[in-house]
C-alpha cells in the first residue's frame, strides 16, 4: 500500500514538473545582460526552474572562468553532480577542476582519474575529503580502493571501515526508499572489499566471516555466494564450496547464473575425486549454457552497431525480451539491479522530460535563447542514450565472454580427469568408490552456523547456509582383475 | 748430362729384354697352391675381459605428465574496480 501511494506521488509530482512552462522572459533578461557573471547567473535561474541538464554548460563555463567559486555555487555543482550524474563534467579540463578545491569537483575529477587507472593521484586527490560530506561516503569507498591498489592494505581497511560506519549513517538518516538503498549498496559493497582483501592475503577465513557480515537481503548477496564459495574451496571446505554453488539453483535466484559458479563446482568435485560428477557438471554446462550462449550471441552481434537497441530491450517488458532467448531475463534482472544503470535511467529519463520541455517552449517562443538551449538538450539526451545503450551492451557481451571463457576452463578439467583415469589404469590401480556417497559426518561447520538437511526443496531462510557431505574419493585401491571379481576375490 | 741420360734409357731397355726372356724361357713351371689348411681354435689363446651383468633390470621410467593448469581465483580486483565504475 505505502509503495502504490509512493508511487503515485512521485507520478503527481513528475507530471507537475514536466508540465511546468519555462520562464523564458526571465531567462531572456539574464542572458541579455552579457557579463562575466552571466554563465553563473543563467546557471541559477535554470536551476530554479529545475531545468538541471540545461544548465551543466554554463556550470561548467563558470567553472572555467572564474577565479574563485563562491560556498553557494559550491551548493549548485553539488546539485549538479547529484541531479545529472559525475560523468555530466567529466569532460572540464582536469586544470579548472582541481584548482576551485570544491569537494564536488574533486570527486567528478577523482571518477575520471580512476577510470584511467591513476589511483596514486586518486589517493592524493581525496586524502582530505571530509567524511561528513555529502560524497563522503563514496569518497572514502573510492579511496580506499585506490589505496587497495596500490597494495596499501592496512590504509585501506580503515578508510573501508570509516566508509561501512559513514554510509551506514547516511542510510539511517536518508528520508527516501531509493536513497537508502543508494547508501545501503555503498555500505555493503565496503564491507565486501574488507572481505576481499582478506581473501587476497590468502587469510580465506577472515574473509568468510567479513562476506557473512553482509545481510541476505542485500542486493549483493547472491553475487557474493561465489567469493564465498572461492574461500571456502581454498578452506579446503570442497562440500561447504558445493552448498554455497547449489544455492543458484533456488527458484528465487534462478536470474543468477555465473559461468563462473559452474567452473568452481567442477573443480570441487575434482578435489573430492569425484570425476563422474565433473564430467556431469560439464556436459551439462556444454548441453544448456553453450548453446544458449550461441543463440544469444548470434542476435547480439546483429545489434552490436546500434546506439538504442539494447536500451530499448531493457526498457520493454521484460516477458518480451525472454522470448528472444533464456537469458535475456537473467541479463535484464542483473543490470537492473545495478546503481549505475537506475541512476543514469533516471537521469536518462529525466533529461528527455526536459527536452520535451523545450520543446514546448521553442514552439511558444521561438526565440534565438530558446532554440539552442532546446538542441543543448537534445544534444544531452542522444548522449544519455548511447551511455546508457553502451553500458548494458558491455554487460551482455561481457557474459557471453565469460561463457567461452570458462568453456576453455572447463575443458581443461575434463582434460584432466582424462589423464588422471589414464594414469589410475596404467598403475592398475582404481579410486576407491564403493563407499557411501554423503554423510553428515564429512560436514564441517562454526558452532555459529546454521544447519539444515536439504530434503529436495530450498527455503528462502536456508539459502546461503548449505554444504554437501560427500566424502573424498581420493583413496587408491588395486584394480582387481574383472574374472577376480566375479569369484569375490580381494 | 747426355751422356748419362743415354745410359740410362740403355739400361732399362736391357733389363726389360732380360725378364721378357725369363717367363717366355721356363714354360714347364707349374705352381701348385695349398690344397687343404686347418687351424685348431682349442689352441688359441685371446687375451681379454668378459663382461655379463649378473642380472638383467630394466628401470621403469615414470610416465611423463603435463602440467596443466586449472583456474585458480587469486582476487576479485576486477570486480572491485567495477564496483567503482558503476558507482554512478
Amino acid at each position: 500500500m505505502k509503495r502504490i501511494i509512493i508511487t503515485l506521488l512521485g507520478l503527481i509530482y513528475s507530471s507537475v514538473t514536466y508540465c511546468q512552462e519555462i520562464d523564458m522572459k526571465r531567462l531572456e533578461a539574464v542572458w541579455a545582460k552579457k557579463t562575466p557573471q552571466t554563465p553563473m547567473h543563467m546557471a541559477i535561474e535554470l536551476y530554479n526552474q529545475k531545468l538541471y541538464f540545461s544548465m551543466v554548460p554554463f556550470v561548467a563555463e563558470h567553472i572555467i572562468q572564474a577565479e574563485t567559486i563562491t560556498p553557494e555555487f559550491e551548493k549548485l555543482i553539488e546539485e549538479v553532480v547529484l541531479k545529472t550524474g559525475t560523468n555530466s563534467l567529466a569532460g572540464v579540463d582536469p586544470k579548472h577542476l582541481v584548482r576551485h578545491q570544491s569537494p564536488s569537483l574533486n570527486l567528478v575529477l577523482a571518477f575520471k582519474l580512476f577510470q584511467q587507472e591513476k589511483y596514486k593521484d586518486v589517493a592524493k586527490l581525496l586524502h582530505t575529503f571530509s567524511p561528513k560530506h555529502r560524497f563522503g561516503s563514496e569518497a572514502l569507498m573510492m579511496l580506499g580502493t585506490s589505496l587497495q591498489f596500490l597494495d596499501q592494505y592496512s590504509a585501506a581497511e580503515s578508510k573501508y571501515e570509516l566508509c561501512v560506519s559513514t554510509a551506514g549513517d547516511l542510510e539511517s538518516k536518508a528520508k527516501h526508499e531509493r536513497l537508502k538503498r543508494y547508501y545501503a549498496i555503498i555500505k555493503e559493497s565496503c564491507q565486501t572489499h574488507l572481505a576481499r582483501i582478506a581473501y587476497k592475503q590468502k587469510d580465506y577465513q577472515r574473509a568468510v566471516l567479513q562476506y557473512e557480515k553482509i545481510s541476505k537481503n542485500s542486493y549483493l548477496w547472491p553475487y557474493l555466494l561465489l567469493e564465498r564459495a572461492w574461500a571456502s574451496y581454498y578452506l579446503e571446505d570442497f562440500n561447504r564450496s558445493l552448498g554455497l554453488l547449489v544455492t543458484y539453483r533456488s527458484p528465487l535466484l534462478t536470474s543468477y547464473f555465473f559461468p563462473e559458479a559452474e567452473v568452481l563446482t567442477a573443480l570441487s568435485y575434482h578435489k573430492l575425486c569425484l570425476w563422474d560428477d565433473v564430467m556431469k557438471t560439464i556436459e551439462q554446462y556444454h548441453q544448456v549454457y553453450k548453446s544458449r550462449s550461441d543463440s544469444l550471441r548470434g542476435f547480439l552481434v546483429a545489434n552490436k552497431d546500434s546506439d538504442t537497441y539494447f536500451l530499448q530491450l531493457m526498457l520493454n517488458p521484460i516477458e518480451s525480451g525472454e522470448k528472444l532467448n533464456p537469458f535475456i531475463r537473467n541479463l535484464i534482472t542483473q543490470i537492473r539491479k545495478k546503481v549505475k544503470f537506475s541512476v543514469d535511467l533516471i537521469n536518462y529519463q529525466a533529461s528527455r522530460e526536459e527536452l520535451e520541455r523545450w520543446k514546448l517552449s521553442f514552439e511558444k517562443h521561438k526565440s534565438p535563447l530558446s532554440q539552442s538551449l532546446a538542441r543543448e538538450s537534445q544534444r544531452s539526451v542522444s548522449w544519455r542514450t548511447t551511455h546508457l545503450n553502451h553500458f548494458i551492451k558491455q554487460h551482455m557481451f561481457g557474459f557471453i565472454n565469460d561463457i567461452h571463457r570458462f568453456s576453455f576452463e572447463l575443458f581443461n578439467i575434463q582434460l584432466e580427469v582424462m589423464s588422471n583415469r589414464r594414469d589410475l589404469l596404467y598403475k592398475n590401480q582404481t579410486l576407491i568408490s564403493d563407499r557411501s556417497r554423503g554423510s553428515l559426518d564429512n560436514v564441517k561447520r562454526r558452532t555459529d552456523q546454521h544447519f539444515y538437511q536439504f530434503t529436495g526443496e530450498f527455503w528462502a531462510d536456508e539459502l546461503g547456509d548449505y554444504s554437501f557431505g560427500l566424502q573424498s574419493n581420493c583413496e587408491l585401491v588395486s584394480r582387481i582383475p574383472a574374472n577376480d571379481k566375479k569369484k569375490g576375490v580381494k | 748430362m747426355k751422356a748419362g741420360i743415354i745410359l740410362l734409357l740403355v739400361s732399362t731397355l736391357y733389363q726389360t729384354t732380360s725378364f721378357a726372356q725369363t717367363e717366355s724361357n721356363d714354360p714347364n713351371v707349374i705352381i701348385e697352391y695349398k690344397k687343404y689348411e686347418s687351424f685348431d681354435l682349442g689352441n688359441l689363446e685371446i687375451e681379454g675381459q668378459l663382461i655379463a651383468p649378473g642380472d638383467l633390470t630394466v628401470q621403469e621410467r615414470e610416465r611423463r605428465r603435463f602440467s596443466r593448469n586449472l583456474f585458480e581465483r587469486y582476487d576479485f580486483d576486477p570486480e572491485t574496480k567495477q564496483d567503482i565504475k558503476t558507482l554512478r
